[in-house]
């Protein structure tokens, strides 16, 4: 069932932290897919995408702000599909030191502290948001 | 109705686990609260987060006072329970949770290590190695998949870092996120009471041991001021005794000078009118002679005042003979005395510094005192003459002046193995017990003003110490006084 706003479950889901595949595409019509490691859960409308070195999304989603993004949820055996579209980026605030922090962490950790670095937090609007049992997610 | 059911039954359930779970927070907050032992307040924390809330591997880090760095002060779960590893602040989880004093809550962590690995090595393999760091070597589960961290703060201050960890694929929730703030926060509470503690006590223990220092400082500072007082005392004594010595040295010095030149100066004429004597005796001699004649003796029996003025011419001419044969025999004394010829150390006939100090002192004699020589034979005493003389002379003196009329002065010598001895006792008033132990000190005197300067026995005293002798005295109130000096036949061996 397709919805526009989060459910409490997907939380979970984004927390698990497992890297999500996202696919955004060009003003022309070229898609470009992409793993990250951080889909962070705002509210039940938006989410926040770290924003590091995947230059060629980045210029994607800012010419088309258009962007699906599929989750997989191994506790309950399904995948998640969003489309969002890009709203805006925020460089300070909670929601980006929140991110920043896992990011430090990591990074600081695997000494990669020179490589992972937050640039900004991308804040995405939920446009639909779809539960999908087993099996590869389909693209709609 | 059988999911309405169901539902009531989840409710019901979720209410007794919430019930369960406030219950062992109250217990924690009690048992927490109940010491002040910083090892027993890790021990109730990681205990709790392991037997009741099923959270096995925990740890609780404080930092070690350079701001950079925390410690493992506590920890449970672990094979290697790493006491004392260090984390730096801004590295890994805990680090960051310090740096950001933020909780943290992370999942999937693996994941994400692999993630971080892949990238890595593609960086490596694309020559770019140089811009990665080493991976630190944090204590903790190697495989852990969840992790929170929670920083301990007291107001705005870090007090620690507590961290539960799992390498299951189990995921904290956000009940157990709220579960271990609680407990942390208790703990925080509970080490920085500990510390302030510890503080405290270690104050008061600084304190106490300050004091002790302080006051042991005053008792030695009492002490050196006793010590340097009386030292200072010690030196005015000997100043005083030095200053009195050199007047007196000076006195005797321009004494004898006089003595001397008096001495030089009479003796001439002295001598010519003691020569003059002899002649006039033998003049007279001549003459007693001449008036063997019959003739001139008749003239002079017949001429009775020149008879007589013949008598007298003899008799004073024999009472001047006398007189300078005193005079002269003064000189010596005076000249013998002050020895200003003899001021080193040399071998001295004590018999004749005693009898020149008798000489001198017969203005005080006179006839009222009968001087008794007791001398033994005695060997020649190393000494500075002048020094000794002026020891007779004092006690002589006093000894003189002790007599009150008629009396005695008895002086005994003799040689007591190495030691000379002189004894010089008078028959006069003696001196009362309580001024018997003070009569050597400087400036002590029973004498009237103007008689004595209470440094006469003060100035011999330390002569015969300089001499290595040693000097005594007995008195009997009313029936007089005796001075002992023992001198050593070798000298003070200078």
């Amino acid at each position: 069932m397709e919805e526009t706003r989060l459910p409490d479950e997907i939380k979970t889901v984004m927390q698990n932290g497992v890297p999500a595949i996202l696919v955004s595409c060009s003003a022309d019509g070229i898609p470009n897919t992409t793993i990250i490691s951080q889909v962070y859960y705002v509210d039940r409308e938006r989410v926040a995408l770290s924003f590091q070195f995947f230059n060629k999304t980045v210029r994607n989603t800012r010419e088309n702000p258009h962007v699906c993004l599929a989750l997989t949820d191994f506790e309950n055996s399904a995948n998640w599909l969003l489309y969002i579209q890009y709203d805006h980026s925020e460089s300070e605030g909670p929601i980006f030191d929140e991110m920043d922090m896992q990011i430090e962490a990591i990074a600081s950790a695997t000494g990669m502290s020179g490589i992972f670095k937050l640039k900004a937090a991308d804040i995405y609007r939920v446009k639909s948001v779809r539960k999908i049992p087993y099996g590869p997610a389909t693209l709609r | 109705m059988m999911k309405q059911q169901a539902n009531s039954d989840k409710l019901v359930e979720e209410l007794a686990r919430k019930r369960a779970e406030v219950d062992i927070l109250r217990q924690i907050s009690l048992e927490i609260n109940s010491t002040l032992n910083p090892e027993e307040i890790f021990d109730i924390v990681l205990r709790t987060m392991d037997e009741l809330f099923g959270f096995h591997h925990s740890i609780i880090l404080l930092p070690d006072g350079s701001g950079e760095t925390l410690y493992v002060a506590a920890s449970r779960g672990y094979e290697d329970p790493s006491p004392g590893a260090k984390v730096a602040v801004g590295t890994g989880i805990i680090g960051v949770v310090a740096k950001k004093r933020k909780l943290m809550r992370a999942s999937n962590l693996s994941q994400q290590r692999r993630y971080a690995a892949t990238i890595r090595k593609q960086m490596q393999e694309a020559g770019r190695a140089y811009e990665l760091e080493e991976i630190a070597q944090l204590p903790g589960l190697p495989d852990a998949e969840s992790q929170i961290a929670i920083p301990l703060m007291i107001k705005d201050r870090l007090i620690g870092v507590f961290s539960v960890e799992s390498s299951e694929q189990k995921i904290f929730s956000e009940l157990d996120e709220i579960l271990v703030t609680i407990v942390a926060n208790q703990a925080a509470s509970a080490i920085h009471n500990a510390q302030l503690y510890a503080a405290e006590e270690q104050r008061r223990k600084e304190l106490a041991e300050a004091h002790e220092r302080l006051k042991q400082l005053n008792e030695t500072l009492e002490v050196r001021v006793r010590d340097r007082t009386k030292e200072l005392e010690e030196a005015n004594r000997e100043l005083r005794e030095t200053q009195a010595q050199l007047v007196q040295s000076g006195k005797m010095a321009s004494l004898g000078m006089l003595a001397a030149g008096i001495a030089h100066e009479i003796n001439n004429p002295i001598g010519a009118i003691h020569s003059n004597a002899d002649v006039q005796s033998r003049t007279i001699s001549i003459i007693q002679d001449a008036f063997k004649n019959p003739v001139l003796a008749e003239q002079i029996r017949e001429n009775p005042a020149l008879s007589r003025a013949f008598t007298m011419l003899q008799s004073t001419n024999n009472v001047n003979r006398e007189a300078t044969g005193r005079i002269v025999k003064i000189l010596r004394s005076l000249k013998s005395f002050a020895r200003l010829d003899q001021a080193e150390l040399e071998s001295v006939n004590l018999h004749e510094g005693i009898d020149s100090s008798l000489t001198l002192l017969q203005h005080l004699l006179k006839d009222r005192i009968k001087v008794v020589k007791n001398y033994a034979p005695l060997p020649g005493v190393r000494c500075y003459a002048s020094q000794i003389n002026q020891v007779f002379m004092n006690l002589l003196t006093n000894a003189a002046q002790a007599v009150d009329g008629e009396g005695t002065i008895t002086i005994t010598t003799g040689l007591e193995g190495e030691e000379v001895v002189v004894g010089i006792a008078d028959t006069g008033s003696g001196i009362a017990p309580d001024h018997l132990a003070r009569v050597f000190d400087p400036g002590f005197t029973t004498k009237g003003v103007g008689v004595g300067s209470g440094l006469g026995l003060s100035i011999t005293y330390r002569i015969i110490e300089g001499h290595h002798g040693s000097i005594g005295v007995r008195s009997e109130p009313g029936k007089g006084t005796a001075f002992t000096v023992r001198l050593p036949v070798s000298g003070p061996g200078r």
